[in-house]
């Protein structure tokens, strides 16, 4: 593996809301400041990939970056703020700039704002702390519908991101997507549960809140099948790995460990 | 500013822990220098070596490793065999040969099943030792890796004991589509127990590990399986947050009537 290769790998690896660290560190593993620039576009596709939020300067408000509103050359641009902006992946900074007016001309215009409006309505009730995007495609025949959920609590050892995207198609009505998770724990250890799930879907209507509705149901589903999961888990391969108590529910008298095997009383055979 | 070993303790603890030695490898490629320390302080998943001449299954790690050889615990042979590798005193031999037969009885009474291995070497002032243990089912892995040190006093010995288990659990099915839970997590101690003579040594670490696993164990259920969840509860939640604000503001509003 080259060394871009490497440290690339480690960019895209990284937990949500710890590119900053993963960076920091691999500069001092490196004896290296001036890597950032060689790491352009591993930032960029972390970035993207990971819906990244910048800020559009002068406002408080944060942008979606994600590969369905680039417009190439470090450029990208909001429907809801109808503006387009740069941003410097490599600089790591939060802040977008050079803002320019920027309106989308598309077949949906309408469905685009109502699908905005109706996909916030549904962040709100679900997403304590979220961020939307709705953009359609360069061949204005799909529409994507973007959703990120970060929360971090760097202070207590863990972080977190839901992402969910989606493709709505209006001449077929159909709807495909992806929902995935990623959660890091890091107190005295590194655990990390990252899943990702395929979602299609046919839409009775075409209204943006029939679109809005398949995408709830999904997700909600979703949920509720990653819940019993953790269930299934516990209740599975993790007691199956190891007992929690040897089958006589005691500790073992470890004075005596040479008679469990004369008496043969301790059930399995050997491999 | 860090030094370079800490920043790559940092990264491997940031960094997906499924990919462990694959990053190990590639920090190691970008400074050599970081080799051994890592090598030293970074458990990886346990590789198995079948021992040739008891054809049993046995553990490797650093600590059994002379080259590219590894000792087995049942022969104290090297697989595959080396000139004058390096293996215990025949007193600490001796020992580690009970503690593989204690080990492997706790093994099969808590794991039923899977592989265990303990391998001990001389110090100075007593001896040091690991006791591996791993296994494999259909959706997921468990390694333990126990390192301790005894240091030898009047009628005790100190312990001190690092324990880590790297636990990986996965499952994928229509419905859920893909999850991989994967980690590890580390705990230390240090204990002062009665020693009456070498038989105590193995019975003072058996309890120790016991009691580690014990407790490694609750911990992981608690951060696999609840706090996990809980954070994936914390990016969204399945009932509308305008119905749980509304039963919050209901519940405030009978506990402040009641108050009256």
């Amino acid at each position: 593996m080259s060394r871009t290769q490497a440290l690339s790998s480690f960019i895209e690896s990284a937990p949500p809301g710890e590119l900053h660290d993963v960076t920091k560190a691999i500069k001092n593993i490196l004896g290296e400041d001036s890597v950032q620039s060689e790491l352009e576009p591993a930032f960029q596709k972390h970035n993207e990939e990971q819906f990244s939020l910048v800020k559009l300067p002068g406002s408080n408000e944060n942008v979606i970056v994600s590969p369905y509103n680039s417009l190439g050359d470090g450029r990208y641009y909001d429907t809801e703020n109808q503006s387009s902006f740069a941003y410097d992946h490599a600089s790591l900074a939060a802040t977008a700039s050079d803002v320019r007016s920027h309106v989308v001309e598309s077949n949906h215009e309408d469905l685009v704002k109502s699908l905005l409006k109706t996909l916030r309505s549904h962040g709100t009730e679900h997403y304590p702390k979220y961020h939307i995007g709705v953009y359609p495609t360069n061949d204005d025949s799909q529409i994507a519908l973007v959703t990120v959920a970060s929360k971090y609590s760097p202070a207590n050892y863990w972080n977190g991101r839901w992402r969910s995207s989606y493709l709505y198609t209006p001449a077929s009505s159909t709807l495909t997507g992806t929902i995935a998770v990623d959660v890091h724990y890091y107190e005295d250890g590194n655990v990390r549960l990252l899943t990702n799930k395929a979602v299609t879907s046919t839409i009775n209507g075409s209204s943006a809140g029939d679109v809005v509705k398949a995408i709830a149901q999904a997700e909600r589903a979703y949920q509720e099948n990653l819940n019993k999961a953790f269930g299934g888990l516990a209740e599975g391969a993790f007691k199956s790995l190891r007992r929690q108590l040897p089958i006589t529910r005691q500790k073992i008298e470890w004075e005596k460990i040479s008679g469990y095997r004369l008496g043969q009383d301790i059930g399995g055979g050997r491999r | 500013m860090a030094e370079p070993i800490d920043s790559a303790l940092d990264l491997l603890r940031r960094l997906n822990p499924k990919d462990v030695k694959q990053n190990v490898d590639n920090i190691i490629e970008l400074n050599p220098s970081l080799e051994e320390e890592l090598l030293e302080s970074v458990d990886i998943p346990l590789s198995v070596k079948k021992c040739s001449s008891t054809k049993r299954d046995f553990l490797c790690c650093d600590y059994n490793r002379d080259g590219d050889s590894w000792r087995s615990p049942w022969s104290n042979n090297f697989e595959p065999p080396i000139d004058e590798g390096i293996t215990p005193s025949e007193r600490i031999r001796k020992m580690e040969i009970k503690a593989n037969e204690a080990f492997d009885v706790y093994r099969e009474l808590y794991f039923e099943g899977g592989i265990s291995s303990v391998y001990l070497w001389d110090m100075d002032d007593g001896f040091a030792g690991c006791v591996l243990l791993k296994k494999s089912v259909k959706g997921g892995s468990w390694d333990s890796i126990h390192v301790f040190d005894a240091q030898d006093r009047a009628r005790t010995a100190h312990y001190k004991l690092t324990s880590t288990v790297i636990l990986s659990l996965g499952t994928e099915s229509e419905a859920l589509g893909g999850l991989d839970l994967s980690g590890n997590m580390v705990r230390q101690i240090e204990q002062d127990m009665a020693v009456e003579d070498d038989g105590s040594h193995v019975a003072n670490i058996g309890k120790m590990v016991e009691d580690m696993e014990l407790k490694m164990r609750n911990l992981l259920q608690e951060v696999y399986f609840g706090k996990a969840k809980d954070v994936v509860g914390d990016l969204r939640t399945i009932p509308p947050l305008s119905q749980t604000n509304r039963d919050r503001q209901t519940q405030r509003e009978m506990i402040s009537s009641m108050s009256r």
